[in-house]
């Protein structure tokens, strides 16, 4: 009934526990939602970078461009120098020739020499620069043979003044002189000059235009990535001052979790003492009844004797008495014929079942008694030296290894902190059933090692004996039960009691065994225990 | 020994009442025995009406005690009898099924003469208690004070 009640109590702690495990799931909530707004940062990042790197590609093609620009601005002034400089040479030859004819000095007969020398070289540099514009090759196609034939004619009439033909040298300069020769070079020297500033205004306009442009695309660039750097502070912003509230959340959580297990603990603990309370005041009281079974039977028993003797007594009566049978000795055990034998008998099995009854139940109930003042015991941790604890117990079991035949290895050992009885009691418990299922025809092999891991030090207890089936690896530490043949003496509380004081020391038990190969308990107990049972670590 | 001893058995437990007297007949102890099953009446004996305990005045008294009573704990009538000027001579035995060290401690603090706890072996029970008849047919038992 008692267990019952308690398996019922647990299962509401578990439902509670289970409550307050979807309060962490509502933690889990936001930071799904908070992936959104990484996804978000995460575009608007990419798009910065984007941006950026379009910025940069069309700023670098616009600066190019610019550059192209100005080039072709330069060209075009510097076609437009050629142009004039072309017209001015063939102005400086006419007026050189002019100035011959007038004063028939060589020195202008040299200038003539060197502008009309220029020429060509003139418009060879200008047929290079307009390479590439047909309407200015054009001009000056028909411009070459005009130039050199006009140059022609000038030094034809200089060359007849320098034959003392001067009338007709002047008379073919002023036939010449209105020619159109002059004015088609002069107009198309124009035309070309007013190609090459159209060209240089247009081209002048789009540096402008690229240069703007570039300007803008920076200045609308550099806005962008602004615009995503405000937009992402604001998205981390908005995303840490969630993270904060989640977090603070989480704090108030554990923090309710904390005093929530805490008081379960303290629950827990108080169902713990009470159970110990109970059994104890159980085992206790049922103690009492039990002596009065047990007195009042032997009572009956020396009743039976006296009724006996009477019926022996009585029935010697009716009969021939023997002689000799007030003998004292033989009062004792009176001598009976066969109906009063037999229930003589009977009566004596009945009252033996009740004893041997009574004895079984007042051990068991010395058992239950034992476990909770165990279970009420202050434990103090102390550092023990445990492989010469272990030497101590395998001296007092010395006496019944040898009888066994077996023999008892003692490995090297961890130190361990803890309550020096229990741990005595878990370890005399361990290697006395080891020694008390050994097999009967194979010298027994007791060895008890031991490693440390992690905090923890795990003690192994390995014999060589008869085993105990899988099945029965978790029955054998509940209270009052045993496994294999029933052919040793025991009541099956040694390994209740060893699990409890280990549980109890903050440490846990286990087995593993094979029928017939032998079992290895390992006890795994906490290196330092430091005076709190599990229940109130947990 | 000028008055005979009285010896006053404090038992809730019929039964063990009974199993106490027989074995203390069996020891040849035939002192006036008076049973009491509840710590009240065993009180209303000890203390009288008035509870001071006067009605035994130069009596001599030997209290057997058992500490699980239903209506009070053996040893709160162990301390009234301490405390008592007439009864604090009186020799008080425990005897119990407890064997708690606590309480052990605590009834030899309250000045009992002896402790001892109830056997369940029934051999072992009988033989406690008929030594305890032995051990009262020597022992001298003061008056209670006059």
């Amino acid at each position: 009934m008692r267990t019952e009640g308690f398996s019922k109590w647990l299962a509401t702690v578990r439902g509670r526990f289970r409550l307050s495990r979807s309060k962490h799931d509502e933690i889990a909530a936001p930071r799904a939602r908070s992936s959104r707004p990484a996804l978000s940062q995460l575009i608007l990042l990419t798009a910065g970078l984007v941006v950026l790197t379009l910025i940069s590609a069309i700023s670098v093609y616009l600066v190019n461009k610019a550059r192209d620009d100005t080039r072709w601005v330069l060209h075009s002034t510097a076609v437009e120098n050629e142009i004039s400089l072309a017209q001015l040479q063939i102005q400086r030859a006419e007026s050189s020739q002019r100035s011959f004819l007038l004063t028939q000095r060589p020195e202008f007969r040299a200038a003539f020499e060197e502008a009309s020398g220029r020429i060509p070289q003139s418009f060879e540099r200008l047929r290079t620069l307009t390479r590439e514009n047909p309407y200015q090759q054009q001009r000056l196609q028909q411009m070459v043979p005009l130039t050199n034939q006009r140059i022609e004619q000038l030094r034809q009439s200089i060359d007849l003044a320098l034959t003392n033909r001067l009338d007709q040298a002047v008379e073919s300069a002023r036939r010449e002189a209105g020619q159109d020769a002059t004015r088609q070079i002069r107009d198309l020297g124009n035309e070309m000059r007013i190609e090459a500033n159209r060209l240089l205004a247009a081209r002048t306009a789009s540096a402008d235009v690229s240069q703007s442009r570039s300007a803008l695309i920076t200045s609308v660039g550099s806005g962008l990535v602004v615009l995503f750097a405000g937009l992402s502070i604001y998205l981390v912003r908005r995303s840490s001052r969630e993270r904060d509230l989640a977090h603070a959340r989480l704090r108030d959580i554990n923090l309710n979790l904390e005093s929530a297990i805490e008081k379960r603990t303290s629950d827990l603990r108080e169902a713990n003492d009470e159970i110990q309370r109970f059994a104890y005041i159980v085992s206790h009281d049922l103690r009492s009844p039990l002596v009065n079974i047990m007195g009042f039977t032997s009572e009956l028993e020396e009743l039976r004797g006296d009724i006996f003797r009477r019926i022996a007594e009585l029935s010697r009566a009716n009969s021939l008495p023997p002689p000799g049978v007030s003998d004292p000795a033989n009062a004792a055990e009176p001598v009976l014929d066969g109906a009063d034998e037999q229930l003589s008998q009977d009566f004596n099995e009945a009252l033996g079942f009740i004893k041997s009854s009574i004895a079984k139940m007042d051990r068991l109930i010395g058992a239950i008694l034992s476990l909770t003042r165990e279970g009420r015991r202050e434990f103090h941790p102390v550092s023990i030296a445990m492989r010469d604890l272990i030497e101590s117990i395998v001296s007092t079991v010395a006496h019944q290894a040898a009888e066994a035949d077996a023999q008892i290895r003692v490995e090297p050992l961890p130190d361990i902190v803890t309550d020096r009885i229990a741990i005595e009691q878990i370890f005399s418990n361990l290697i006395d059933n080891a020694l008390k299922y050994l097999k009967s025809d194979v010298p027994g092999d007791i060895a008890i090692s031991g490693r440390r891991k992690l905090g923890f030090a795990i003690f192994e207890i390995t014999d060589n004996g008869r085993g105990i089936d899988p099945k029965d690896h978790q029955r054998i530490f509940d209270l009052f039960r045993r496994a294999g043949p029933q052919d040793r003496p025991g009541q099956g509380i040694g390994l209740a009691h060893v699990r409890a004081l280990v549980r109890k020391l903050g440490g846990t038990i286990s087995v593993s065994s094979e029928l017939g190969t032998g079992t290895t308990f390992t006890v795994t107990l906490p290196s330092t225990w430091v005076g709190t049972n599990r229940d109130e670590q947990s | 020994m000028s008055t005979p001893v009285t010896i006053i058995m404090i038992e809730d437990d019929d039964g063990h009442a009974r199993l106490i007297e027989r074995n203390i007949r069996r020891s040849g102890v035939n002192n006036e025995i008076k049973s009491f099953t509840t710590g009240t009446e065993a009180v209303n004996y000890l203390f009288g009406a008035d509870g001071n305990g006067l009605p035994h005045k130069g009596e001599s008294l030997l209290i057997l005690l058992d500490l699980n009573l239903p209506d009070m704990t053996g040893i709160e009538i162990l301390r009234r009898v301490k405390e008592n000027r007439y009864l604090k001579c009186a020799p008080v035995v425990v005897l119990t099924t407890t064997d708690d060290s606590q309480e052990i401690k605590r009834c030899y603090e309250l000045g009992c003469s002896v402790y001892i706890t109830k056997p369940v072996n029934y051999d072992n029970f009988a033989n406690a208690i008929r030594q305890l008849g032995l051990f009262f047919s020597i022992i001298q038992v003061p008056q209670a004070t006059p």
